[in-house]
């Protein structure tokens, strides 16, 4: 756990972040009908999910590794992932639906991918009432881990599987939105694209990692009194 | 005095009324304009407001550790 | 090989007394039936529903709520019905993972018998034309099984979290989402006689959520069962 009060990798993550802003903004995009600019939104709506992503493939890392060992911070830094994943849950639902506002025409088109998330917000929200269900703390602390893992791969199921599988105006999807497989293929976008998942992702790595020490320092206070 | 300003009123209402008839059936609002380069603006803010009230409330939770101690 | 022998014992053991009482059974077809003829006399208070064009899909969509529900509490009472001291001596005699697989597998065959009988029931009350009846009668059993498979492991996440129904309902209607929304897809397909080869692809999806989900149940149990 040395590597959470290392300096250099959250210095990488606002060095990424800030170029994305800048270069999101700057670079050349493809003209495409309907989206227009609001194709930047590339740069900022989908590292919101790639950062949740990468905050709950954390949560399950630290599930697993409490199973192992029984420590319980690591119980902790789970909790602390999966709360950290929601709020870059939020930010990628609203800005997708403000996105989606203006340009499908409606904040909520039941596209498969808005149904999979909520599904998916409506797993994380069972996880914290279950944490809240039990009292006694080792209790929770296993149950809530083994519920976790148990969901994950549900999820992944839902949320990269399944939208493929049907009509989707998200990319990816079997109908497809013709005008916006366009972007695969365009590199500059890419060099944008890229960096922005990798710094958003370090970033709510950031956040976790400093709600967890609060809470570890809670956690420690409580055992003392 | 009171007659005449509701009268203006009224007459203001009625061009403001007047001028939105006039319009175009497009509905141009500020997001769909310049290449609705505004969502996006709109959604570099969201984002940011976002970070920065889950600022504040770490902030408050650490205050309440400080206090304690 | 120690693992087997132990697993069909133990779920010799659950027919038997399931066999002795039949509490579950008769409980969830009566629950069935009831549930069924609620929606056969709310329905009827609004004639001509049954020529409207709406009616196929709502047919099918209450088939799976009906079933959806029916699965939760039939299933629920695998783990929530044990006794504290019962399981205890489970533990001295078995390994986890028989455990679990013997109440999967118990769970799977008691769900597949009551969604056959459901669906006879169904038919009954709610007649409709199912273009594939055989392609959909294999739906309903897999959608049975793949039901028993998630609500077995839930169930035994449940019964440890303190026993209430309302968080077995709340844990697994997330993770059943995927599920549901696959089976009525195909199940759709095969009522408007679609060719089945088009649906092998979901079907397939199915499978692997079920394996994942044995798979998964398998590793983690013996975690929840140690305590």
């Amino acid at each position: 756990m040395k590597f959470i009060y290392k300096t250099w990798w959250k210095v990488l993550a606002v060095v990424l972040v800030f170029y994305t802003l800048i270069s999101g903004m700057l670079f050349q995009v493809p003209r495409l009908d309907i989206l227009h600019e609001t194709i930047r939104n590339l740069y900022f709506h989908v590292p919101m999910w790639m950062a949740m992503l990468t905050a709950l493939v954390t949560s399950v890392f630290f599930s697993v590794l409490y199973l192992r060992t029984g420590k319980e911070e690591h119980d902790l830094a789970a909790v602390e992932c999966v709360n950290t994943g929601m709020i870059f849950y939020g930010l990628g639902l609203i800005t997708g639906m403000l996105w989606a506002k203006y340009t499908w025409g409606e904040f909520w088109s039941g596209d498969p991918k808005q149904n999979s998330a909520a599904i998916a917000f409506l797993l994380y929200c069972a996880y914290l009432v279950l944490r809240n269900s039990i009292d006694e703390e080792q209790t929770r602390a296993k149950i809530s881990a083994i519920y976790n893992i148990f969901a994950f791969p549900i999820m992944i199921v839902l949320l990269f599987v399944l939208p493929r599988m049907t009509d989707s105006l998200h990319p990816g999807g079997a109908g497809g939105n013709p005008g916006f497989n366009k972007y695969d293929l365009d590199s500059h976008m890419r060099l944008v694209l890229y960096p922005a998942f990798i710094g958003w992702s370090l970033l709510s790595l950031w956040i976790a990692t400093i709600r967890y020490r609060i809470r570890l320092i809670e956690h420690k206070k409580n055992a003392i009194n | 005095m009171k007659k005449l300003i509701t009268l203006i009123v009224l007459m203001l209402s009625f061009v403001a009324v007047n001028a939105q008839g006039s319009k175009t059936v497009e509905m141009a609002d500020v997001l769909r304009s310049s290449g609705k380069i505004y969502v996006v603006v709109a959604t570099i803010a969201i984002v940011f407001v976002g970070l920065a009230i889950y600022l504040f409330t770490i902030d408050r939770r650490l205050k309440k550790i400080e206090k304690e101690n | 090989m120690k693992l087997a022998g132990q697993t069909i014992e133990l779920l010799k053991k659950e027919i038997i007394l399931e066999w002795r009482s039949k509490y579950a059974f008769n409980g969830i077809l009566l629950y069935i039936v009831s549930t069924v003829f609620v929606c056969y006399i709310s329905f009827n208070l609004n004639p001509g529903f049954k020529q409207s064009a709406g009616y196929p899909i709502v047919w099918n969509i209450l088939f799976w709520i009906i079933m959806l529900f029916a699965s939760v509490n039939a299933v629920a009472k695998s783990f929530l019905q044990e006794n504290k001291a019962r399981l205890l001596y489970y533990y001295t005699i078995a390994h986890p993972q028989a455990i679990i697989l013997s109440k999967t597998i118990y769970n799977t065959l008691l769900m597949s018998l009551l969604s056959v009988l459901a669906l006879v029931v169904y038919l009954l009350f709610f007649p409709n034309k199912v273009d594939d009846l055989l392609y959909y009668f294999i739906v309903v059993l897999l959608g049975s099984v793949s039901f028993s498979t998630v609500f077995t492991m839930i169930s035994a996440i449940a019964s440890k979290a303190g026993n209430n129904g309302t968080l077995m309902a709340i844990l697994s209607f997330p993770v059943v989402i995927p599920v549901i929304l696959i089976l009525v897809k195909v199940s759709k397909a095969a009522m408007d006689g679609i060719d089945r080869s088009l649906s092998l692809n979901n079907i397939g999806t199915l499978l692997a959520i079920n394996v994942i989900v044995i798979a998964s149940s398998l590793i983690l149990f013996p975690f929840l069962w140690r305590d």
